[in-house]
């Protein structure tokens, strides 16, 4: 088994090996992420809320927030990013390390909440790619350590055979929006009032996984 | 006016005794001649997305080694446009944008919105909700306190007051989520009153919260008045003259700090602010240390006000009996056809504000916090403005900040407490 | 109280200005009905005969003065200094604009520290000359107030230290977001702004020159020419 392409062994199939292996690695991984806190507006107060005494996110091998985005490894999006913080954001996650998450923490972070003006990013899966989205204006800590369970629920799910395939990364992709215009179009359309409510409609298609065994019982 | 000057208890600079004048910091460029190394100075780049800049704050700073030659902040990055925002909504659906402009005082935001507005309509609002007011601002201003001094704490370089300090805030949190239902977007008020009225047992809650934070606040202040590497890395620091704080436009424990009187809360009052006993704290040297010692007062004036106003906090009804301005019971709405209807038109419609226009400040727990309003007579503003505190007081720190070390730079940014929520808007 | 009379939607009425506050304010000023409150006012009006163009009571208690925009500083620069007046603080710049082609105003809020006193001066400026003086010379925190004015609204302070935008991009190409006529999603589509988010260089203006320049320029005749919202693609 070579490591250049674990997991594969002639037919192809995962065998008792890699699956144990994966089983290593994703119990290693989920359970020491370590977050990148970028933490803009309200949001970030609940997270710091969450890193305090009452709440605790050290629990769940939480308690080094990492500041440098090249040690971290899920980033926690927490409250609204205009556009002029959006190259900020790419940046950042472009400079995180593979294997890699992002959680968009609130409202504003998800679809620009009710910030539909001039200035603000409508749902930051237009920059970044998302695996978590935690409603809520802002959601409360328990909410954000919910988040992050099921970021760990999810990590427990991947298995390095498909890795390549999970953490593809287009280098041309760098300083590009991730959604093309039609998708940025579908994603950003007003809503409140209007009847366009492309989310919840269903009418988008996005990659958006939508699993029921993703959920935590 | 009654103040209360602030001294220091212990001084480790020799060149300065306690209320003696500012003769020099320990940290002053040294001052021998330098020898010619053809060196230039350098550039570096603080933040938008740094720990230690409270936000999404951009700081481009200019260094001659160690020392800082100039500092550029650089805004923005959390432009929200408000005020764009406010000028399509009714005056009500205003607060709800308030809150999420100060996430560490949202009461005080929601307080004096109102207050604007109130001002503008010519509404007198009910006893009850003016006390409940000021309990509910000044429950906030010790909320916003106690944020800035956790984060203060981590920045000088001491971890555990944040946690004290967050141990405190739950309480905030919890009584916030009483009242409103929301831990920080709190959205409490309405034009004439209140969203609702205060939840049976809340006083309590308040001044089981006052009674029990002078122990904690007691505990922190252990932990750093006294403490030598807090004393080193503040005082002297920053420091600005009492004029120049003015020029500035600097408010709030900023300027007190620097030895102005000038609170709004005595100065202009509102709401019987006059009758309420406290004392406003003010420094005689202008550095970080005496705005951490006026912010430490502050508080506990703050839970003065509290214990004053929970006392006198009368009976009667929140809102005003004024059928255009209040909705009726929620009750009546759904068993009576005309109180349907009048919420129906009173929310569709929204409330009508002459036109004309009208400034109301508070004293925000950042420092003077103006609210202009411009009515046009419609049910929606012409123009919504506030006064940011702390992006006034921010523009002082290119001037505060010059001739210290980084780290200070970090340390006076921590002590002029700046929420970016606010600044940027 | 009067509902709102106006027909058609709400946000016609905020987009296009009622036109009704200007007959109204015109209406309480007329007579000078309501004597100023503040002393400052009369004072003003006789230290500078043509400088005030009208005043007024709003709100109950607030004075408010229109001054010539050409003499801001002349007068401004009294208030602060003259021994009776000495308003110190200034609360606040900001700018108006009602919409429908109506001049904007500047508004600054004063307050006495020493006399306990507040007063609001207006300036108004028609749209195709949004330009007045700075009183950075005055006050210093009038820095960033200055520059907010300039971002939002387009209005072009004069002898102003360091005039550029503060909030939107430097290369912000949709205009001036807080005039009535700026949509409040902008004007370029969402694809098109998120386009142009990303293209920006997080490290710009991160260069040795803004900060070396910065020291000894004197903005102002050259402050203008690459705004406005008309290089819309």
């Amino acid at each position: 088994m070579g490591v250049e392409n674990p997991g594969m062994s002639g037919s192809g199939s995962p065998t008792f090996l890699t699956t144990r292996l994966d089983f290593v690695v994703n119990w290693a991984r989920r359970n020491s992420l370590w977050p990148m806190p970028f933490g803009t507006a309200c949001c970030a107060i609940e997270m710091m809320a969450s890193a305090a005494s009452n709440f605790d996110l050290a629990r769940f091998g939480m308690e080094r927030m990492s500041f440098s985005p090249r040690q971290a490894d899920v980033l926690i999006c927490a409250g609204r990013v205009p556009y002029k913080l959006a190259p900020v954001l790419r940046r950042i996650w472009d400079q995180m390390m593979q294997p890699k998450w992002c959680i968009s923490m609130g409202a504003c972070a998800s679809s620009g909440g009710v910030f539909d003006v001039y200035s603000m990013v409508q749902g930051i899966d237009t920059i970044v790619p998302v695996d978590v989205y935690i409603p809520g204006c802002p959601p409360r800590p328990e909410g954000l350590i919910y988040g992050l369970m099921m970021v760990q629920e999810k990590i427990r799910g991947e298995s390095l055979a498909n890795h390549a395939e999970l953490r593809a990364e287009d280098p041309l992709a760098a300083g590009r929006p991730r959604a093309d215009d039609r998708e940025v179009f579908d994603l950003t359309g007003p809503f409140g009032n209007s009847t366009h409510q492309n989310r919840v409609s269903g009418l988008v298609e996005t990659d958006a996984v939508n699993r029921s065994e993703d959920r935590l019982p | 006016m009654s103040t209360r000057t602030v001294e220091y208890g212990v001084s480790r600079n020799p060149e300065m005794g306690p209320g003696g004048t500012l003769v020099a910091s320990p940290t002053e460029p040294f001052d021998a001649p330098e020898p010619e190394l053809g060196s230039q100075t350098m550039l570096v780049n603080v933040g938008p997305q740094h720990p230690a800049t409270h936000g999404v704050l951009r700081l481009v700073v200019e260094l001659d080694g160690e020392t800082v030659v100039s500092v550029v902040p650089r805004l923005g990055y959390l432009h929200s446009s408000f005020e764009k925002l406010g000028e399509y909504r009714t005056w009500n659906q205003i607060v709800t944008l308030t809150d999420r402009m100060d996430y560490l005082a949202p009461l005080i935001y929601n307080c004096a919105y109102v207050m604007a507005v109130e001002k503008l309509m010519g509404i007198e609002v009910t006893d009850r909700c003016r006390v409940a007011r000021v309990i509910c601002m000044e429950m906030d201003r010790i909320f916003s306190h106690l944020l800035w001094l956790g984060t203060w704490a981590i920045d000088v370089g001491a971890f555990t007051p944040f946690l004290y300090a967050f141990q405190q805030r739950e309480k905030v949190y919890k009584l916030h989520e009483a009242l409103t239902g929301a831990r920080i977007t709190t959205s409490a008020t309405r034009i004439g009153g209140m969203m609702a009225d205060l939840p049976a047992g809340w006083t309590d809650g308040v001044r089981e919260f006052a009674d029990n934070l002078p122990a904690t606040l007691d505990e922190i202040d252990g932990l750093l008045k006294h403490n030598a590497i807090h004393i080193g890395r503040t005082q002297g620091i920053g420091a600005i003259s009492a004029e120049d704080a003015v020029n500035h436009g600097l408010t709030g424990a900023n300027l007190r700090a620097s030895g102005v009187p000038y609170d709004v809360r005595k100065d202009r009052p509102y709401y019987d602010y006059e009758s309420y006993d406290f004392e406003v704290p003010i420094g005689c040297h202008g550095d970080c240390y005496d705005r951490y010692l006026v912010r430490m007062e502050e508080m506990r004036q703050s839970i003065r006000i509290l214990h004053q106003a929970l006392d006198g906090l009368p009976g009667g009804p929140m809102d005003v009996a004024d059928p255009r301005i209040s909705l009726p019971s929620k009750t009546d709405c759904m068993s009576d056809m005309e109180s349907m209807i009048h919420h129906f038109k009173l929310i569709t419609e929204g409330i009508p504000a002459p036109a004309e226009d009208c400034w109301f400040s508070v004293e925000g727990s950042k420092g003077e916090l103006g609210m202009y309003v411009v009515g046009d007579g419609g049910p929606k503003p012409v123009r919504w403005r506030i006064r940011p505190p702390s992006f006034v007081n921010l523009s002082a720190i290119p001037k505060l900040a010059e001739g210290h070390l980084m780290a200070d730079l970090i340390v006076i940014n921590a002590s002029l407490d700046i929420v970016l929520g606010e600044i940027d808007r | 109280m009067s509902p709102p009379t106006s027909q058609g939607s709400p946000f016609d009425l905020v987009a296009a200005g009622t036109g009704r506050a200007r007959e109204s304010a015109a209406a309480v000023e007329a007579p000078a009905a309501v004597p100023p409150g503040n002393p400052s006012v009369t004072a003003l009006r006789e230290r500078f005969p043509d400088g005030v163009l009208r005043n007024a009571v709003h709100a109950g208690d607030e004075d408010v003065v229109h001054i010539d925009s050409a003499r801001v500083v002349e007068m401004l620069r009294w208030l602060h200094d003259a021994p009776g007046q000495q308003y110190d603080h200034l609360a606040d710049v900001t700018a108006v604009d009602y919409g429908g082609g109506r001049p904007v105003e500047v508004v600054y809020q004063l307050w006495s520290i020493p006399h306990r006193r507040a007063l609001r001066v207006k300036c108004e400026l028609p749209l195709h000359g949004l330009e007045i003086e700075s009183v950075t010379g005055i006050w210093a925190g009038a820095n960033w107030l200055e520059r907010e004015v300039f971002d939002l609204f387009g209005v072009d302070f004069a002898g102003h230290p360091d005039l550029r935008r503060i909030l939107m991009p430097d290369n912000y190409a949709e205009g001036h977001p807080l005039r009535k006529d700026f949509p409040l999603r902008g004007r370029f589509s969402r694809a098109e702004q998120t386009r142009r988010a990303l293209t920006q260089d997080p490290e710009d203006y991160y260069v040795p020159g803004e900060i070396g320049e910065r020291v000894p320029q004197v903005i102002g005749a050259d402050a203008e020419g690459d705004e406005g919202g008309d290089d819309v693609d």
